[in-house]
């Protein structure tokens, strides 16, 4: 799930500066999930920023619509009909969410009102955590379970560095040392042989803008040879 | 009587118990750093305007104020009803303060008009009437007749010992079917709103649902 | 095992013949959270005010149908109340409420501590087992019991 958090009100006040009429455009997916997004989210930034623009006697109005995922063109398809009496689009979304509205309205300002952080889970209400970083070439299968390139501060692929006191990261104290808890995890699993698999340095693949198209689709979305 | 109050303690403290079984505590999240709260006036004022505007009490502030008001004569009629605190004093010696028996009137004139509220409600609202079943009718019955023949037998308007017996009848119901239907929400609410950990508890909340 | 799907010509077609109704299934299913389960049901005051929390019901114009209480009680309600004697028919029914008027994002806030999502979920669960899925209409379901 994508972990968002909301922007100051402060920032949000600069970009919308000189529109009148706005609408907010929250999300039922991971942004409803974390507190971030959802339609209470969304109704409680529309009053925050009504209340401070009118203490400024700005003229602004701000309306309110949640769509079941802004990740899907046919949710977001119901904003076409909306869309013209609007000066401005305000996104409640993650990033996904904001830059396919921006796409689909592309003559109208789309502005995220979210940070997004992470891919992250869920621990308890109001609590989340990283877990993926999306590097593209997952080891979870070596190491138990446990992400190196999330939970380690250095990212190592190939066991601790050493570094750890008292099972602690050197570098983040609060946090255990991951590879220890990879250590464990496999010794409990009885498959220590994956610790000694070593890993080359890393492509990373996510600097370029992701794509992936399914093997059963290809023939698809193939590109047309004259 | 006693069989009615034995039943009613004896079912709340079994839905008591079943609530604490099915659940349990929970992790708790371990946090570094504190975190501000700001409290300026401005900050104040828009937590006052969000508290009116976005939540029940400013979408449907005539539910909200209804269910408030008559909740609370709900539970101060029984306890200080002047009849009632002497029967208490004859029984066990003990009472509550009572408050002069025109402002009971009152406040049963109160929990009357809110029952026909909810059954008008209930019966005209129509995403109430969705989940309505018959069960919700007769609940409500149970919990009008007390304060009916109640105000009834106060103002002797009929037989008094008939009217004062189906009185005590229809209070000993009420009370012995608290546990066993939808009206255990008068001592879950309290239980889920403190002890449940979520958006909106009134208190830390650090029980959960245990599967 | 299930062959690999490595092609559109190995999805399953909708013809196939669905398997029976395994009412012992869901009769274990319905009993393994059946304390957690039944008191929530019984504890729903029908007081809707769930309905605010939803954001489905109000993009809905107040759809009675997308209310949380009306969605739960509608179909796991329902099959507590049938004690899980249900015809396909009837879980075909209740796929509808499950998945489509339900994004199962879990904001939705009883007053009385229900926990509503976890009883959408626990539904869509016992449907699945019998081979009824709302996102995937002709997913084979769960794997058949040894």
């Amino acid at each position: 799930m994508i972990i968002a958090e909301q922007k100051h009100l402060e920032e949000l006040k600069q970009v919308l500066a000189g529109y009148k009429k706005v609408l907010n455009v929250g999300c039922g997916g991971c942004t409803s999930v974390c507190l971030a997004g959802g339609m209470r989210e969304v109704d409680e930034l529309n009053t925050k920023l009504t209340a401070s623009f009118k203490a400024e006697d700005v003229p602004f109005k701000i309306d309110a619509i949640v769509v079941e995922r802004q990740c899907e063109p046919h949710f977001i398809a119901d904003l076409d009909r909306m869309v013209e009496k609007y000066d401005a689009l305000l996104c409640m979304g993650c990033g996904a969410g904001a830059q396919f509205l921006a796409e689909r309205y592309p003559a109208k300002p789309v502005f995220p009102a979210l940070n997004s952080k992470f891919v992250g889970v869920n621990r308890d209400v109001g609590w989340y955590e990283e877990r993926c970083k999306c590097c593209g070439e997952c080891v979870l299968a070596t190491t138990g379970g446990i992400c190196p390139m999330t939970m380690c501060a250095k990212g190592l692929l190939n066991g601790p560095c050493g570094g750890p006191q008292d099972g602690h990261c050197e570098v983040n104290k609060d946090a255990p040392c991951a590879w220890i808890q990879i250590y464990e995890r496999l010794k409990a699993q009885g498959r220590l042989e994956n610790m000694c698999k070593i890993f080359p340095a890393r492509e990373w693949e996510g600097q370029t803008q992701g794509s992936l198209v399914l093997e059963q689709y290809k023939d698809r979305y193939a590109k047309k040879t004259e | 009587m006693w069989v009615a109050t034995m039943v009613f303690i004896g079912g709340i403290a079994y839905r008591v118990a079943q609530f604490f079984r099915l659940t349990k505590k929970k992790e708790m999240a371990y946090c570094p750093t504190q975190s501000i709260r700001m409290d300026s006036p401005e900050e104040r004022k828009l937590r006052l305007v969000l508290f009116l505007q976005n939540t029940l009490l400013g979408r449907h502030p005539v539910m909200a104020i209804v269910a408030l008001v008559f909740h609370f004569c709900l539970f101060a009629i029984p306890v200080l009803t002047h009849a009632h605190n002497l029967l208490l004093r004859e029984s066990w010696g003990i009472s509550f303060f009572s408050l002069p028996n025109a402002v009971i009137d009152v406040m049963t004139v109160v929990v009357l008009l809110g029952v026909v509220f909810f059954l008008v409600r209930r019966l005209v609202v129509p995403r109430v009437r969705a989940v309505s079943s018959f069960q919700d009718y007769l609940v409500l019955a149970l919990a009008a007749a007390p304060f009916l023949t109640g105000f009834i037998a106060y103002h002797q308007w009929a037989s008094y010992r008939t009217v004062l017996t189906v009185h005590v009848l229809a209070g000993e119901l009420m009370l012995a079917a608290i546990p066993f239907t939808k009206l255990t929400h008068m001592i879950f609410f309290f239980f889920a709103r403190t002890l449940f950990g979520t958006e909106f508890s009134l208190w830390r909340g650090r029980r959960t649902w245990s599967n | 095992m299930s062959e690999e799907l490595t092609g559109p010509e190995k999805v399953p077609s909708p013809e196939k013949v669905p398997r029976p109704i395994d009412l012992e299934q869901i009769r274990e299913l319905l009993e393994s959270k059946k304390g957690r389960m039944s008191f929530c049901l019984s504890a729903c005051a029908g007081c809707t005010l769930c309905a605010e929390s939803c954001f489905l019901f109000r993009k809905h114009e107040e759809d009675p149908r997308y209310m949380p209480s009306f969605k739960v009680l509608n179909t796991l309600g329902m099959l507590y109340k049938k004690k899980g004697k249900v015809s396909r028919e009837q879980l075909e029914q209740m796929k509808e409420l499950l998945w489509k008027n339900c994004m199962l994002c879990e904001r939705c806030y009883c007053p009385l501590g229900i926990d509503l999502p976890n009883m959408v979920a626990f539904a869509r669960s016992i449907l699945r087992s019998q081979g009824i899925d709302g996102v995937f209409p002709h997913s084979q379901g769960a794997p058949e019991p040894e």
